[in-house]
């Protein structure tokens, strides 16, 4: 056995806690028993690190990115009357195309205008990501979580909020009209979805009382949806704007401002900005089959031990991310003046009627 | 030898000084006040290039400044040395879908100063091209209006659905859009009874998919809630500024040339004309989309009525004179009957309702030549520049792209 004794990490502890799946256990006993590659496993397997890189951590944000850009654009042209994207691996109906102009603008040159605040115009792309990622440590599948912590839902929210720096922040550096209108725009809109959003995830930790996404999905006997619809409709309406999808298009609105903060960016550089709205798109549907949809409830297959929680979960983001894919091929793009009458009237409204259900709630201990 | 690489030592700088249509004067007080001015265009995700010079109070526009002539073609210049029978392909260009209105209206104004009666069967024929050609554009130009609105499935639905009339076009006239298939005297060739059948099973094919278009696009909320009272037109201020066409008659006049000084076959077939009193966007739009509807009564009339005519005789013997054989195809004829057409000495006018509204061709003869001394063609999108920069006055910059849409303007064909 490997010891990493100066760590104090031994690696029995990584087995003690490690993702436990009957279907392939020989298998993984089997490398266990292999000097350095069974160290390997043990990291791999152990729970925090699976969440980190398996589920939901990298490999399925990977995987759902490939899958939700190719599956958008092939629902979208079904709906219109086309066939969408074909010609890279055609058998599969061109599953691999987002991979294709992945690599496309990778070997895109990248041009940095005269204008642009060069280092911030390079790295902001990049730092991005650490907004994006971050909340993926806390969001819990069944027994799987990186960090468990009481305050988990307001450091996920709050993570999520700092997303629209980072675009105002690039829309800057860029240095541009359309980026400057873009930036602006971005910033109403944050201002729009921000308050609804925070109030239904406060009404949803009413309900259950607590923070901490491990119990609040534990004490999903009946989902949250049904708990407190009404938050439910909240919490999309603001995925919808905080993910900038149609009929919210605002800041992006290729017609008017021409993809607005990123309109300066070329190669892998766009190609990494373009992706920061489908990234989102995935943490928010996480959260919201976290808080509203039970998370990794669903019956329990024996036979895959921890995964089952993964599938009910994947699942469930998935349907969710589908339902916000379909809203492109249905609305047309409304006004800024138009979305921020929406937020600040009819949404405040219903979101202060959902945190007044979650009171209600709250004290009757329902949940 | 191995080529070397030659750096020239070129200084490449962009222009500093920007050339801008407008006087000096108006670009200070612009910048000396509140206001700033946006340049949209000349490439924009429209149709066509054209640049407005917008001048903005906050999000307000002020004052719209419009700078055309990116995509114009001189066609005006070019006719004067062409035969007359040789503008026709030429003057039907400045419009995509619009190929039976634009060729009507020249060949019209060639047919009053020769001062020939056509065939009553040619009549009908051109009725049924003119009205396949006002759906072709008003379906393209819903297209264009939805993509300025980011409603990608309102953009790629009415260019399907374009896509049977110009079947129905190819099958008539051999061409998918340029037809020139309305010649002085008549058309070029019968139809025969199995493409008319096939344009009228086109017309229930096209009224069947618009209403699910009408599902979702023109009843959707997010359109409505963008259209409907922005850019409005009052009816005093179309008639002031010379609005023309659907954009007219949204706004409240009922004038239509196919009603006020009927050609054709309009009189003989029952139709409306659609009015609102709103004159917003979302009018405009309606109107032609209830314009469709009209159209496609017309065509069913039109072929019912040329189902019980018998076949042949397309061409006026007034123009084929010595070549009678040729009356119900021309070709073989053609430069024969055409070749040598000069028109008596004058001015001939004809005005015609196209696609987006009131086009005016006026030809002057020497009464000698073979090649018209001059053509002067005025078409719609020409007429309503005005009133389309009026609407935009006091609306937000988000608008300008609606309201645009909602005109259906199209600079190539503005520009001619």
């Amino acid at each position: 056995m490997v010891d990493l004794g100066l760590l104090g990490l031994t690696m029995q502890h990584f087995i003690d806690n490690m993702v436990s799946i009957p279907l392939i256990q020989p298998l993984i006993d089997y490398l266990l028993g292999i000097p350095v590659i069974g160290f390997v496993v043990a990291i791999i397997l152990w729970r925090p690190m699976f969440a980190l890189l398996i589920f939901p951590g990298l490999a399925t944000l990977m995987t759902v990115l490939l899958f939700i850009i190719w599956f958008e654009r092939k629902l979208t042209a079904r709906i219109q009357w086309r066939r969408g994207p074909l010609e890279v691996l055609r058998w599969a109906e061109g599953i691999i195309q987002a991979l294709a102009d992945g690599l496309r603008y990778f070997f895109q040159e990248v041009i940095v205008h005269r204008d642009a605040h060069r280092p911030y115009f390079l790295q902001f792309p990049i730092l991005i990501f650490i907004p994006v990622l971050l909340p993926l440590l806390f969001i819990p599948v069944g027994n799987i979580v990186g960090i468990r912590t009481p305050y988990a839902l307001p450091i996920t929210v709050a993570i999520v909020s700092l997303i629209p720096v980072f675009i105002v922040a690039i829309g800057w550096a860029s240095n541009s009209r359309f980026a400057y209108i873009g930036t602006v725009r971005e910033a109403f809109m944050y201002f729009a979805y921000e308050i609804p959003f925070i109030l239904a995830v406060v009404s949803m930790i009413l309900v259950y009382g607590t923070a901490d996404m491990v119990t609040i999905v534990e004490k999903q006997s009946i989902p949250g949806i049904i708990l407190n619809p009404i938050a439910a409709l909240v919490f999309f309406i603001s995925t919808v704007m905080a993910t900038s999808r149609l009929p919210f298009e605002i800041p992006e609105a290729d017609q008017e401002i021409a993809f607005g903060p990123f309109v300066e960016y070329s190669g892998i550089m766009f190609g990494l900005v373009m992706t920061i709205a489908y990234e989102k798109m995935y943490i928010l549907s996480l959260l919201m089959s976290v808080l509203f949809l039970g998370g990794g409830n669903g019956p329990t297959i024996p036979l895959l031990g921890d995964l089952s929680a993964v599938i009910w979960m994947f699942i469930k983001t998935m349907v969710v991310m589908v339902a916000l894919s379909f809203l492109r091929s249905i609305y047309a793009r409304i006004r800024l003046d138009q979305a921020l009458r929406i937020s600040w009237t009819a949404m405040l409204q219903i979101s202060l009627l959902a945190v007044a259900i979650g009171v209600v709630l709250n004290l009757a201990n329902v949940v | 030898m191995t080529e070397k690489e030659l750096l020239l030592d070129v200084p490449v700088q962009p222009p500093t000084e920007l050339f801008l249509p407008i006087p000096k004067k108006f670009l200070e007080e612009a910048y000396q006040g509140d206001d700033y001015l946006v340049l949209v265009g000349p490439q924009h995700p429209g149709s066509g290039h054209m640049r407005i010079i917008v001048r903005i109070k906050g999000d307000i526009i002020v004052e719209a400044i419009p700078d055309p002539g990116y995509v114009h073609r001189s066609i005006e210049k070019l006719a004067e040395n062409r035969l007359y029978i040789q503008n026709i392909p030429l003057l039907e260009r400045p419009a995509i879908m619009d190929t039976g209105n634009l060729t009507l209206g020249y060949v019209r104004a060639i047919e009053s100063a020769l001062d020939i009666e056509i065939p009553e069967r040619a009549k009908y024929i051109r009725t049924v091209l003119a009205e396949l050609s006002r759906i072709g554009t008003h379906l393209y130009d819903a297209g264009i209006l939805a993509v300025f609105m980011g409603h990608t499935t309102g953009f790629m639905w009415p260019f399907a659905l374009r896509e049977p009339i110009v079947e129905a076009i190819t099958r008539m006239s051999g061409a998918r859009i340029t037809a020139s298939f309305v010649i002085p005297g008549g058309i070029r060739r019968d139809v025969p009874w199995n493409v008319l059948e096939f344009i009228r099973k086109t017309t229930f094919v096209i009224e069947r998919r618009l209403k699910s278009f009408e599902k979702i696009f023109i009843r959707n909320p997010t359109v409505i809630a963008r259209l409907k009272g922005v850019g409005v037109l009052s009816k005093e201020d179309a008639i002031k500024f010379g609005v023309v066409g659907p954009f007219l008659r949204a706004s409240g006049v009922e004038y239509d040339v196919r009603k006020v000084e009927p050609y054709e076959a309009y009189e003989m077939l029952n139709w409306d004309i659609p009015v609102s009193d709103d004159g917003d966007s979302y009018s405009r739009f309606l109107v032609r989309v209830e314009e469709i509807a009209q159209s496609i009564s017309i065509i069913r009339q039109a072929v019912n009525e040329l189902r019980a005519m018998p076949e042949g005789n397309v061409i006026s013997e007034d123009i084929l004179a010595d070549y009678s054989n040729a009356s119900s195809d021309i070709r073989g004829y053609f430069f024969k009957v055409f070749g040598n057409l000069i028109l008596p000495q004058g001015e001939y006018t004809a005005l015609t309702e196209a696609s987006r509204g009131t086009l005016l061709y006026s030809i002057i003869s020497d009464g000698e030549s073979n090649v018209p001394y001059r053509v002067r063609a005025v078409t719609p999108g020409w007429y309503y520049l005005k009133g389309f920069m009026e609407a935009l006055r006091g609306e937000r910059v988000a608008d300008l792209q609606a309201i645009y849409g909602s005109f259906g303007y199209f600079p190539p064909e503005a520009d001619r």
